[in-house]
Order: C-alpha cells, then structure tokens, then sequence
C-alpha cells in the first residue's frame, strides 16, 4: 500500500536501544506511534549521557516483527535487506538516516530504493555500498592459519561484516573446520562439523603456528615478493587498492607496516 | 631444488603476464558437496603486489627450461638464468595450500617449451587433473596453451580450465617473425580458433545435455607486449577489435614491454616501460567492450597514437562537440555514455533515477556522476542551457591526471620529439607541460 503517510515530528529526544536489529526496529515502531522524529538514535554501547532528553526502547520482538512484514510489504523486500544491511554498518548516524529513509519509503512505495537522486536514498545506499565494500575487499583480504584440523583467521574491519563473510567461505570450504575472529566488534564465527554459528567472544588467543604452517606462509611471502615488478612500482597505487589498516592481518604485508 | 627456490624462479618468469583475474564462471561450490572450492561471480582481489597490480591467482609457470628463443622473453634458451620445473603433484599441492589459507582464488599456469608444445601441455594438464580430480578443486583455473599444441591437448586442457588464452605475442606478424621467429602465425591461430569452436559447440552441448562437462566455460583470452616493436596504437586498438570479433574473445590484455635484455632489435635497456601507453590501450579496450566503441571512432590514420593528456572517451568527446549537450533528462543510455565522467553504473543509475525525479545537477552528483569532466557535456534540469563554460578551466578538467601522476614517459617508441621532452621529472617541467596542454586543448573547444 504505498502512500502510507507517516507524520512525525522533529524532537529533540535521542532514542538508545540495545543495537540489534529488532530493537532497532521497536525504535521505528515508537517513532511512528509518538509522531516524534527522533534527535538521533544510538546504540547502549556508544550512548554518551548528554542534556538531550533520552528515551530507552526496549528490543520488543512483536513490535519488530509488525515493522519487519510492513517493509516487506508496504515498500519492498529490497528495503528489507537494505535495513539489515544498514544494521551492520559501523557509520554513526546510519539509525537516524536509515528511520528517515524509511519514513520517506513508506510514503513512496516500492520505487524508494531506486530514488537515487533523492538524498534520503542516496544517504543510505552510500553506507550500505561502504559496508559491502569491505566485505567484498575482506573475503579477498582474510588469512587463514592451518591449525591443525581447524583454519582460523582474524580480522578488524570497521563494519561488522562477519554475518556476510558466513555463506562464502561455508561454500567454499565445506569439508574444513574454520573459524574468522572479529577483532573489532568481538564476535567469532565458527564453521565446525558442518554447523555454523556466530558467537560473542572475548580475546581469542590461537595456538602456536606449526613448522608446516610456516613453510606456506614463507612460500607464500617468497611469491609476494617475486611477483611485482620493479621497474613498475607503484606504492600508491597498492595503497589506494588495499589501505594499510587491512595489512596488520594479512601474512605477506605485516612486515611492510 | 627445494620448493622455495621452484616457486621463486617459475614465479619470476610469469610475473610479466597481464591476466590475473576469476571471471567468466561463477561456482557455488564442490558440485558434489566434496572437495573444495567457489567462484565468485565478480571475480576476487586477494593482494596487491609492489606495483599495484591486482593478485587474483597463483601465477606461475609449470617449467622455464624453454628450447624457444624469443628475443624478448627471460626465459629464452640463450638467457642465462636458473632452470626449474615443477612437478605436476608440486604443483597442484602448492594450490591447495594457498587456496586452503585464502592467499588465492585458483590457478594461473603458463609454461616455457620444455620438449615440445605437447610434452609441455602434457605435463600441465597432469598437474590440472591432480587438482581437479584428486583434490576435487573448484576453484578458479585459467591456462595458456601454447602455439603448436595438438587438437587433443587442447581439448584436454579445456575441459579442465575455466578459462585459457593463446598468446598473440606481438602486434603484427612482422613482429612475430622477427622477434620470435619459432613460433608461427599458423601455430596460434589454429588453436585459438579451435578454442572459439570448443567454447561455441561446448554451450550447445550443455544445453541438450546438462552434465557434459563444460569447455573453458569462462571463454578465452589473450595477450600482446606492447613496446617491444613499432605499431602505432591505432593498429593495436583495430587488431583488439579483430580479435573480439573474429574469435568472441573475452579479454584482450596487454603487456608494457619491460626491456631485460640487449638486442638492437629491441629497445634500449634504458627506456621506460610504456605503462601509460598500456593504460590508454586498457582504455581504449574498455570502450570498446563496455560503452560500444568502435575502433575506428577511437583512433585514426590521421590521429594513429593516443592523445597522451586526454582519455580516449574525453579525446572522441573533445573531436565530436556537436554530438553534446547531452541532456540527462532524456537522452538514451547509450548517448550517456559517451558523456566523460558518465560509465555504465552511472548510465544505468540515471535512467532510472530519473524515473522518479527531476535530475539537476546535485542529484546526479548523488548518482555518481563525475560532474568535474561530465558538467561540460549535459543539460540538466537546473541547468537547461548547460554551464556557461570557461574553455581554460574547462579544459584543465578534462586533461587525464594520469598522464603526469603514472610516471612520465615517452610515448611513442620510434618517433616522438614532441614528447620526448616529459622525461625530465623535474616538477616544474610538468607544470609547464600541462599548462600547454590546458592552453592548446582550450583552443579546440
Ligand atoms: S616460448 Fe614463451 S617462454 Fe619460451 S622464449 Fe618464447 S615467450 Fe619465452
């Protein structure tokens, strides 16, 4: 039903919610049902006490369900994934940003994602299409160590792509054990006997790297190193291709930070 | 000789092949659930090496021990260089290994002659066999056949590969005769159309029956140096568009020649590798793959070397005014893309957007257009007449700032005293260059 006219209005009242996604969309639900366009809306965990009013909305799953079938049905299945998406963003004002697309496509139907020239539209689809860039530089920037019946990678990115890296490398490798440890948002996501989950962690320390590990991880380096052409060097080029803070994980490029 | 030392050696004598990417195929993974193995439809950028080129595969050759003596090549039999092989199971392990860490998406294998072409594809398709069969590997393999290989090897290697390219070498026949007089015209182009013919049949046989296994379902490609003999780029761009043509080639890549070797055939051990050239043929490549260009719109007899301050798209944009403005309010995709600052996404993104709203100058900003080049060009809703333009600025905008940041070189091999003088780095010099540039394309406009 587009044309679904949601009136709100501007108030100064910052929204905190817990950071998930059906709290996130319990935000959405209050938005609406208040008529308030939020100040801002924050995650617990990056809320900084402030004279703006507060307003704590607790993840209410019902709630997040009702908002959940409306986008699906009132604007798209499009825009569903893109509020998914949204979530897993590290941009600080993608809550706000994404409640304001929102509130537009509701009003417009189906075509909101394809307003590109609309600045409530392009907003989101730039942070999306940020968040989807470094998943897509991770799944060729991830080093997996062998540990001996398990491989396990570490990575530090500024969006919590992890839920996204899953399909690729279960695909990929279906017959290994693997783990990829979230260093940024303290998250692992473990591939074991063909069960994959996503599990809070604290500090992982791996085991010791074997001496087979290593003989790779030379090989590897050796052809690094063999492969680029001097008389074509080109440091910024590499830069602007693979920016530096990837390097810290990535076998053959430590050595160069 | 222990691995480290193979792989360094057979990784030095492939290093100067252009193609590293996946694309072509996409596999969701091992077909019967074992083994290992995807590829991503976008194909996948692992690293970047020292000078900023994408590492997708490992690319190395199976054997340098070539009997061939190309005079331009490292691994020619007079070089004096280290001598490996390796062994098929070497091979195929190192694969596994590297893939299994995610340092790689597949394989790259290319070779020297070690007997004769088909001892050699011999020995590579071997190595294929292990890693598909034995180590149920799906991921990415793309392999050289090498000019002279027998039908059967061929096919053989094809319906292992996922992609395989025969190397046109060198721009013109000439060339080929003079510079790698072992290898004949005949010799790579009878495979290369076998191929075209394997990968044509081979899609009609999936068709009728789905488990025919496929050949080189990510189609064929190949490669020429450029640099090392003295065709001008409008030969180059109108032998590309041959090739496409004739044989549906995927890829044409192109090679800056590197010289390593003294030959008074060659250039002088001291010149540049043409990498702007490279770049604009990459270019040129591009349009006519992606935004329908024809060679001939490209480049001419009268103009047969590539403008060095401007992109070929901005170059046809500046010699074809009367084809602009181009109002994005209306006109088809294919006239935005011949918009500088317009590419296929933006086209797309426009013709839809616009849909929807009135498209002004901030919108399509937005879109992601690149208003510096693209402002010159089109009407937009706020701007119905088009910007009143200042030919100076104007033309500063469109000067390729590459033509200065890649390093400045000689452009043409053989004859070039106009631009000869851009050797000198020093900086001011640069400036001037580019402010005569700026000046002189002003006039034009
Ligand atoms: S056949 Fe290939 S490897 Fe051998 S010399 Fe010629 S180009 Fe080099």
């Amino acid at each position: 039903m587009p044309g679904y006219k949601i009136v709100v209005y501007p108030t100064d009242v910052i929204y905190i919610y817990d950071g998930g996604i059906a709290g996130f969309l319990t935000c959405v639900h209050e938005s609406f049902y208040a008529k308030e366009l939020p100040l801002n809306i924050v995650s617990d965990a990056n809320y900084e006490p402030s004279l703006y009013k507060h307003k704590f909305v607790a993840a209410d799953e019902a709630k997040a369900k009702t908002v959940r079938e409306s986008i699906a049905r009132n604007i798209s299945k499009r825009a569903l994934d893109l509020t998914d998406h949204l979530l897993l963003c590290h941009h600080e004002k993608k809550e706000l940003a994404l409640l304001k697309f929102l509130i537009t496509a509701f009003r417009v139907g189906p075509k909101a994602t394809s307003m590109l020239g609309d600045k409530e539209v392009s907003d989101v689809l730039a942070m999306e299409r940020h968040m989807l860039g470094e998943r897509h530089l991770l799944l060729g920037f991830i080093r997996f160590k062998d540990y001996g019946g398990m491989l396990g990678a570490v990575i530090s990115p500024k969006n919590f792509v992890l839920p996204l890296l899953a399909e690729h490398f279960v695909c990929r490798f279906p017959n290994e054990n693997f783990m990829i440890y979230d260093k940024t948002h303290n998250a692992a996501l473990i591939y074991q006997d063909r069960k994959l989950e996503i599990t809070a962690v604290e500090d992982i320390k791996f085991a010791d790297e074997s001496e087979e590990e290593l003989h790779y991880q030379n090989l590897w380096k050796s052809f690094y190193k063999t492969i680029g052409i001097k008389e074509r060097l080109n440091p910024k080029c590499r830069m602007s291709h693979m920016p530096k803070r990837y390097w810290i994980n990535m076998v053959e490029m430590k050595e160069f930070l | 000789m222990d691995i480290m030392d193979k792989l360094t050696i057979l990784t030095d004598g492939a290093k100067y092949d252009a193609a590293c990417t996946s694309s072509g195929v996409t596999r969701k993974g091992p077909a019967n659930g074992k083994g290992l193995g995807n590829v991503m439809p976008a194909g996948c950028c692992h690293s970047f090496s020292s000078d900023g080129r994408c590492i997708t595969l490992l690319k190395v050759l199976m054997s340098n021990s070539c009997i061939y003596d190309c005079k331009y090549c490292v691994n020619r039999s007079s070089n004096d260089v280290p001598r490996a092989t390796f062994t098929p199971s070497e091979l195929a392990d190192l694969t596994i290994q590297f893939y299994r860490r995610n340092y790689i998406e597949g394989l790259f294998l290319s070779s020297g002659v070690i007997k004769n072409p088909d001892y050699t594809s011999e020995q590579m398709a071997k190595a294929l066999e292990v890693l598909r069969y034995q180590y149920g590997f799906w991921g990415y393999i793309h392999t050289k056949i090498l000019p002279g290989t027998s039908a059967e090897l061929v096919r053989r290697l094809g319906l292992l590969a996922d992609r395989v390219s025969v190397n046109v070498e060198l721009p013109s026949e000439a060339s080929l005769v003079s510079l790698a007089p072992q290898k004949k015209r005949e010799a790579i182009f009878t495979p290369m159309a076998q191929i075209t013919q394997g990968i044509t049949t081979g899609k009609a046989e999936v068709v009728q029956y789905r488990k025919a296994p496929k050949f080189a379902p990510g189609g064929q490609a190949t490669q020429m140096i450029i640099g090392a003999s003295p065709e001008s780029d409008y030969s180059i761009v109108r032998l590309a568009s041959a090739l496409y043509g004739k044989y549906d080639l995927k890829r044409v890549f192109y090679s800056a020649y590197i010289p390593a070797i003294r030959d008074k055939m060659l250039p002088a051990i001291d010149t540049k590798p043409p990498l702007l050239r490279e770049h604009r043929l990459y270019q040129a490549d591009w349009l006519m793959r992606e935004y329908h260009f024809e060679a001939e719109e490209i480049l001419s007899d009268e103009e047969p070397n590539f403008n060095p301050y401007m992109d070929p798209k901005c170059n046809w944009a500046v010699n074809n005014l009367h084809f602009f403005p181009v109002d994005v309010g209306k006109a088809d995709y294919e006239a935005l893309l011949r918009v500088p600052g317009i590419g296929p996404k933006s086209a797309a993104r426009i013709v839809t957007a616009r849909r929807h709203s009135r498209l002004g100058m901030a919108e399509l900003k937005r879109i992601g257009v690149v208003l510096k080049r693209a402002k010159y060009f089109i009407v937009t809703s706020d701007e119905p007449l088009g910007i009143s333009v200042n030919k100076y600025t104007a033309a500063k905008a469109l000067i390729d700032p590459n033509s200065f940041s890649m390093g400045v070189e000689q452009l043409t091999l053989f004859d070039a005293p106009q631009t000869r003088f851009l050797l000198d780095p020093a900086n001011h010099v640069i400036e001037d260059v580019r402010e005569e540039a700026a000046l002189c394309l002003a006039t034009k406009l």
